[in-house]
């Protein structure tokens, strides 16, 4: 039976209430340079614990899905041993599958995503590597699609990373052929193209066909050179004889990810990796 | 309600924020797997008093901005008001029914994403629409099947009523 309303009209809850709005509404028009020691200092504490049984929980999980990948590698090697001319062709098959980490070689860490519920979570997430693996703020964010965003505070294990969806992610961009050079940023929330970048300022006169491969231009000094970032699929708008902006899609949405790389180490100003990634462009 | 209960009832509610994070990664997408977390909370709320619900809204909410810093405070403000509106709707209106209860984590859960995703002001448009009318019930309805089935298993733990002053 439900309870009377005048047995929960106690003032004190009310003004605990109202007292509990009030900090909301505060902490939501904090500054940037306040909100974020907050959150790291939560995170660094009261959920330091949580994280690390989600961040266990992830690798419980990735350990088993290598396992898996595993056994069926041993039974793929034990087959393919029976058939010993075909061996050397399977080592060369197995080999063009190696992952991303492989071809970059050095100077990244591989990290998990630690995806949250709330419906922001693809702006920006929290990943399974921090200090404890030299992650520097600003460090690249990618997969084996290609960019993922940036990371904007790092911890003592976990960091934040900012995706290409957050309204104030931007990055120096250049089409695969060098051709044209812009900003990439995010589309915007409406119309229907959400969940898409915009390459902006190209010069009116130059024209990107649709189909376009869009990378990182090195430029700025915080993505390398070459790394995808996604392709040309449309005319997004165009100031009359002065620029176009087109719409890009992106190479991968943050929800689809489970796991990224982080790099780490400054590469030479004139290193170009994009063939790291054009080989997993063009996987099956 | 046995002194034992009370302990009962606390051990669920750890064992929904454990679960929260450990086994949610795995039950289905991001946006329509249960929130264990928000579903602890409105379990918590059908014995509390609004203002502590409230309280307990806050402190939950703000530790998840920490987890997703675009929508900070808004993540706060949302459980806040979810805690206090649940707490009310309980006393006042709901009777001690499996299916009002799923109805409350059902509200509870959506007008938690209504509240965060107008708060943050991060989402317009045809993007917002979706949130709201499809990701939004989905998630609402995994975490309300999730309800009831704890409700069902632990009920007589998590439900049970304060006494009459």
């Amino acid at each position: 039976m439900p309870l009377g309303a005048d047995r929960y009209a106690s003032r004190a809850g009310t003004l605990l209430f109202l007292g509990c709005v009030g900090l909301s509404v505060a902490a939501m028009s904090l500054p940037d340079t306040w909100r974020d020691p907050i959150a790291q200092g939560l995170r660094q504490t009261v959920l330091a614990p949580f994280l690390a049984l989600q961040q266990q929980t992830e690798l419980l999980s990735a350990a088993r899905a290598h396992y898996d990948a595993v056994v069926a590698q041993r039974d793929s090697a034990a087959l393919a041993a029976t058939f010993l001319p075909e061996l050397r062709s399977e080592n060369v098959r197995l080999r063009s599958l190696m992952g991303l980490g492989t071809r970059l070689g050095w100077g990244y860490v591989p990290a998990e995503v630690l995806h949250q519920p709330e419906p922001t979570n693809p702006l920006t997430f929290i990943v399974s590597a921090g200090r404890n693996r030299n992650v520097r703020p600003l460090s690249a964010v990618v997969s084996a699609e290609g960019l993922v965003g940036l990371v904007s505070t790092v911890d003592a294990q976990t960091s934040l990373v900012l995706t290409w969806a957050h309204p104030e992610f931007r990055a120096s961009a250049i089409a695969s052929d060098g051709s044209v050079s812009g900003i990439v940023a995010p589309h915007g929330a409406a119309g229907p193209g959400v969940w898409l970048l915009e390459l902006q300022g190209v010069p009116y006169r130059q024209l990107v066909p649709e189909g376009t491969v869009i990378l990182t231009s090195g430029l700025g000094g915080v993505f390398p050179r070459g790394i995808p970032i996604g392709t040309v699929v449309g005319l997004a708008s165009e100031a009359k004889g002065w620029e176009r902006t087109y719409l890009v899609r992106p190479a991968i949405h943050p929800s689809a990810l489970s796991h990224v790389m982080i790099l780490i180490a400054a590469r030479g100003s004139g290193s170009d990796i994009r063939g790291t990634f054009q080989a997993d462009a063009v996987r099956p | 309600m046995r002194k034992t209960d009370r302990y009962r009832y606390l051990v669920v509610l750890a064992g929904l924020v454990v679960l929260h994070f450990t086994v949610r990664g795995r039950l289905g997408g991001d946006r329509i797997a249960p929130d264990f977390l928000l579903l602890a909370l409105l379990i918590y709320t059908i014995r509390a008093e609004p203002g502590r619900s409230a309280a307990v809204g806050f402190v939950i909410g703000l530790l998840r901005d920490a987890l997703t810093p675009a929508s900070f405070g808004a993540g706060a403000l949302a459980h806040t008001l979810v805690g206090y509106l649940s707490s009310w709707a309980k006393a006042v209106f709901f009777a001690e029914n499996v299916f009002v209860n799923g109805c409350l984590f059902f509200a509870g859960t959506w007008l938690r994403n209504l509240i965060v995703l107008l708060a943050s002001g991060r989402i317009s448009g045809a993007q917002l629409g979706w949130e709201l009318l499809v990701w939004s019930p989905l998630q609402s309805l995994t975490t309300a099947a999730v309800g009831i089935l704890v409700l069902g298993l632990f009920g007589r733990w998590v439900a049970v009523r304060k006494p009459e002053r």
